[in-house]
């Protein structure tokens, strides 16, 4: 927004006091936070990033019979340019996790992410090679939606916690909870053990300890294919 | 065998047409001499995220200014490994993993699954839910097709489209949610029957909506059918000759669309299919208005074939009467120990087959759609394969959209009636 | 099950093991080879690579075959005027494991006599090579690279034969080898880390590259340099 810096109480000159107290919340900085809020929260522009069943459970959630944009979200904005919430809809393999990852990287600030179903939210029932186990550690989830896949209704409840969100926040926490480290774009969120205690397996197909034994956790030893 | 070849309300040459007005006919470039110009060619990158890709394809086209001379489509981007995780599963528990394969006609997927395995472990189900099975599978043929009709007519432009077929879709899930308790992921079938029976009134319910739904079609038939845009769109576009679609695997829909009267409901059939009247259309170009045509003379099919079933539902039990494949009722579980130990034998050890393999192909919404199952005699199968039609169809677009404009792709793409979870599994 | 056997629960690392002592080799029924008009004609021809027939199911016939002339078998099931197997509905691999051969089964239809035949050949685990049958059959062209990329066999004359499902740098082998464990080779760290490492040759094959132009020197803070707009449409 651009708007933080300048704004008394927020941003970097806090440190100095002045007129409207320094850090915490003023009469006009919470005035202000109400108004932005407002405007915000009432106008989120979602990016649909739809992959499996769920992204039909949300594009029912957007006709005609549930109808998003009655919370102001009619604007499906299909480019990341232009969009504040990410929804990820289904599962997301490995092999579309840089996809993703990029669309977040490309979205401006503020912005924020659901995580719809629970293959987004922690790999569902595909505990497998190929797919990742919650989006969470590419991309960090404001708001995950339980379900498989979760109802329209389910879909705009966690749209309507998105906007109690919104509405919570204030510009003087802004630059804190927004800041982003520009060298970690396009690398996995999480630390290697965060990762694997995420992404530890449970479920009814595999074995319930958290990690699995026999797993390589380094690839220093390249795996060669079997085949010549 | 009874066929039907489509009535076309529109010309294909810029004659009077039936209805005594001059008929469209697809736009023809300018005729104006090649500049020579110094050009490249140019590489253009679609998907894996993009709306007109219908999920998480990526084509990757060579462009000569505008038009197509090559497409790669890389597929792949959700891959979800259903085949290995079907092998680490009981017969019944890969029931929930087939309607997450295509979430556009679940209950299809359901039924083709348990009848593979029915097939290969000599079950003959009984009467009641060959029927019951017959009746959910038309319903989700006409679910299936509804969505790619609204999302088609999004690629060309028409969004009122989208928001009827919606509309019905909506019933539809209401449908699946009052049998099943689930929208899009039904899980309705058991092998040797269905997880319960139909529930009081459901058939009525059923037929509210087959009495609705022909107007809806009816509508969507009046927006685009004679709709120019439509037709500039999609006539002579993307077309194939039958002895190509058969040799590239075309099945289903697509497949008809160029003429070849194949449909597994009455070349092989399965549940009496070849007790029911119904007609299977074909189509004569091969192009992309004759698959729009012919998916919506289906849906018409579709209904007809709903009401002859629910006219024939008989009654009697759903599931068969074989200890060794049903469970108990949950009353006898909770009341008899007996029952109880049986119930937990058959949850925990599974149903064991004998081995060998087994191909059985059903008609999807989508074409043929094959499960091929191999097993060794154990309660999990060796090898569970899915015969994807999407994936066979989608193989051919780069076939169809040479030396067709980018945005033809888009309509050759949307008219083949593509879903990713099937296509990469 | 008896207990030195591991369990679909236990074995999750090491892939599965066949579940019954019968083993897979058990399978099908001994048929009359003239229950099928194919297979019988089939016998007459062709004699000694017609290695086994059996019948499956009930009523599906399966022909295993010599899988070195496996093209000239199969185009003689196509064109013949008596058979005319024109649609080759599915090209798929069965790996049992325990060392043994990997099958690779072709599902044929025939649309003008409305007959089905499955034929399988039998492939060593050393020699895992087969002559490609995508000029018979265009279809087959994408099934066979599904084979390659979740098997590891190698269709010989294939126009392009490269990973179809899998990421063409996938490094952890061929997933639906029994060998292969459920949750892949790699931690899930190490599988995160690999995903997102953002390269274009990653994204592109090398016919692709030789085309398009450099990607367009964009300012942006990080060591990665960014390939073409890959995955955002709205960015183009």
């Amino acid at each position: 927004m651009g708007l933080e810096g300048n704004l008394p109480g927020g941003g970097t000159s806090a440190g100095t006091g002045g007129l409207f107290g320094a850090g915490s919340p003023t009469f006009l900085t919470s005035k202000v936070d109400f108004l932005v809020n407002w405007a915000r929260r009432n106008s989120l522009w979602p990016m649909p990033f739809g992959t499996a069943c769920c992204a039909i459970e949300m594009m029912a959630a957007f006709a005609s019979d549930f109808d998003l944009s009655r919370f102001g979200m009619e604007r499906m904005s299909f480019s990341p340019r232009q969009a504040d919430v990410l929804i990820c809809a289904g599962r997301v393999p490995y092999k579309l996790a840089p996809v993703l990852r990029r669309i977040w990287d490309q979205m401006p600030q503020p912005k924020w992410c659901v995580s719809m179903g629970a293959c987004a939210s922690s790999g569902g029932v595909f505990d497998v090679y190929s797919m990742v186990q919650g989006i969470d550690t590419i991309v960090p989830v404001d708001v995950y939606v339980p379900g498989c896949p979760p109802r329209p209704e389910g879909l705009i409840y966690g749209l309507m916690m998105i906007q109690e969100k919104i509405r919570q926040e204030s510009l003087t926490e802004h630059k804190a909870l927004r800041e982003e480290d520009p060298l970690q774009v396009a690398r996995p969120r999480a630390s290697d053990e965060e990762v694997v205690g995420l992404t530890g397996p449970f479920g009814n197909s595999t074995r319930q300890e958290k990690i699995s034994t026999g797993v390589r956790v380094a690839a220093d030893q390249d795996s060669e294919d079997p085949i010549p | 065998m009874a066929q039907k070849t489509i009535e076309y309300a529109v010309g294909r040459t810029p004659e009077m047409g039936p209805d005594g007005r001059p008929t469209p006919s697809p736009l023809e470039p300018f005729d104006i001499p090649e500049p020579e110009l110094d050009s490249e060619h140019m590489l253009i990158n679609i998907g894996p995220q993009h709306p007109a890709t219908h999920g998480v394809l990526r084509l990757v086209c060579e462009l000569d200014g505008e038009t197509v001379l090559n497409v790669t489509p890389h597929i792949g981007f959700l891959h979800s490994s259903f085949e290995k995780l079907g092998e680490y599963r009981t017969w019944n528990q890969i029931v929930p993993l087939t309607d997450r394969m295509d979430y556009l006609a679940p209950l299809i997927y359901n039924c083709a699954y348990v009848m593979a395995v029915e097939k290969l472990l000599g079950i003959e189900v009984t009467e009641r839910a060959k029927v019951v099975r017959v009746i959910l599978m038309e319903l989700d043929r006409i679910f299936g097709h509804l969505l790619w009709l609204g999302t088609t007519a999004i690629d060309v432009g028409a969004f009122t489209p989208f928001l009827y077929t919606f509309e019905d879709r909506e019933r539809i899930y209401r449908l699946h949610e009052a049998y099943t308790g689930g929208r899009i992921t039904t899980s309705a079938t058991r092998v040797g029957g269905m997880m319960a029976d139909l529930p009081e009134n459901w058939i009525a319910q059923l037929e509210d909506f087959l009495d609705s739904f022909p107007r809806t079609l009816a509508e969507v038939h009046r927006l685009l059918t004679n709709n120019q845009i439509l037709i500039g769109r999609t006539q002579g576009i993307g077309a194939i000759s039958a002895e190509d679609a058969v040799n590239f695997g075309f099945t289903g829909p697509n497949l008809r669309a160029s003429g070849v009267a194949y449909d597994v409901r009455k070349d092989n059939p399965y549940y009496d299919y070849e007790t029911y009247d119904f007609e299977v259309p074909i189509g004569e170009n091969g192009d992309c208005y004759d698959r729009y045509l012919v998916r919506m003379e289906e849906m018409e099919q579709s209904v007809a074939i709903l009401r002859q079933a629910i006219a024939r539902l008989p009654e009697g039990p759903i599931n068969v009467e074989d200890p060794s494949v049903s469970l108990p009722s949950k009353t006898d579980c909770m009341s008899d120990m007996e029952s109880m130990i049986h119930h937990f034998k058959l949850i925990t050890e599974g149903i064991k087959g004998p081995p060998g393999d087994c191909y059985f192909p059903v008609e999807a919404s989508k074409g043929e759609l094959g499960m091929y199952l191999v097993s060794d005699g154990g309660p999990k199968p060796v090898r569970w394969r899915v015969r994807p039609p999407s994936f066979v169809n989608i193989s051919v677009i780069s076939e169809l959209a040479r030396g067709h404009l980018i945005a033809d792709l888009i309509m050759i793409n949307a008219s083949l009636d593509i879903v990713l979870g099937e296509i990469d599994r | 099950m008896s207990d030195e056997k591991k369990s679909g629960l236990d074995a999750v690392d090491e892939g599965p093991v066949p579940s019954d002592g019968s083993g897979p080799q058990a399978a099908g029924a001994p048929a009359d080879k003239n229950d099928h008009p194919s297979v019988a004609a089939l016998f007459e021809r062709f004699g000694d690579a017609i290695r086994h027939h059996e019948v499956n199911a009930g009523d599906q016939h399966v022909v295993h075959i010599d899988p070195a002339r496996n093209t000239e078998i199969l185009g003689w099931l196509r064109d013949d005027p008596a058979h005319r197997y024109d649609l080759l509905a599915d090209v798929t691999a069965v790996d049992y494991g325990g060392g043994q051969p990997l099958r690779v089964v072709y599902q044929l239809w025939s649309i003008p006599n409305r007959m089905g035949l499955r034929v399988k050949c039998l492939l060593p685990l050393d020699v895992l090579e087969i002559d490609s049958v995508v000029p018979l059959w265009n279809s087959a062209n994408w099934l066979e690279r599904e084979v390659y990329d979740l098997f590891g066999i190698t269709f010989r004359g294939h126009p392009d034969l490269r990973r179809i499902l899998m990421p063409h740098d996938y490094a952890e082998g061929h997933p639906l080898r029994k060998d292969f464990p459920l949750r892949g080779r790699f931690s899930r760290a190490e599988q995160t880390r690999r995903a997102l490492n953002q390269d274009v040759d990653r994204f592109y094959i090398p016919a692709e590259r030789a085309l398009g132009r450099e990607p367009q020197q964009v300012t942006f803070p990080s060591q990665t340099a960014p390939g073409p707009d890959e995955g955002s449409e709205g960015g183009a």
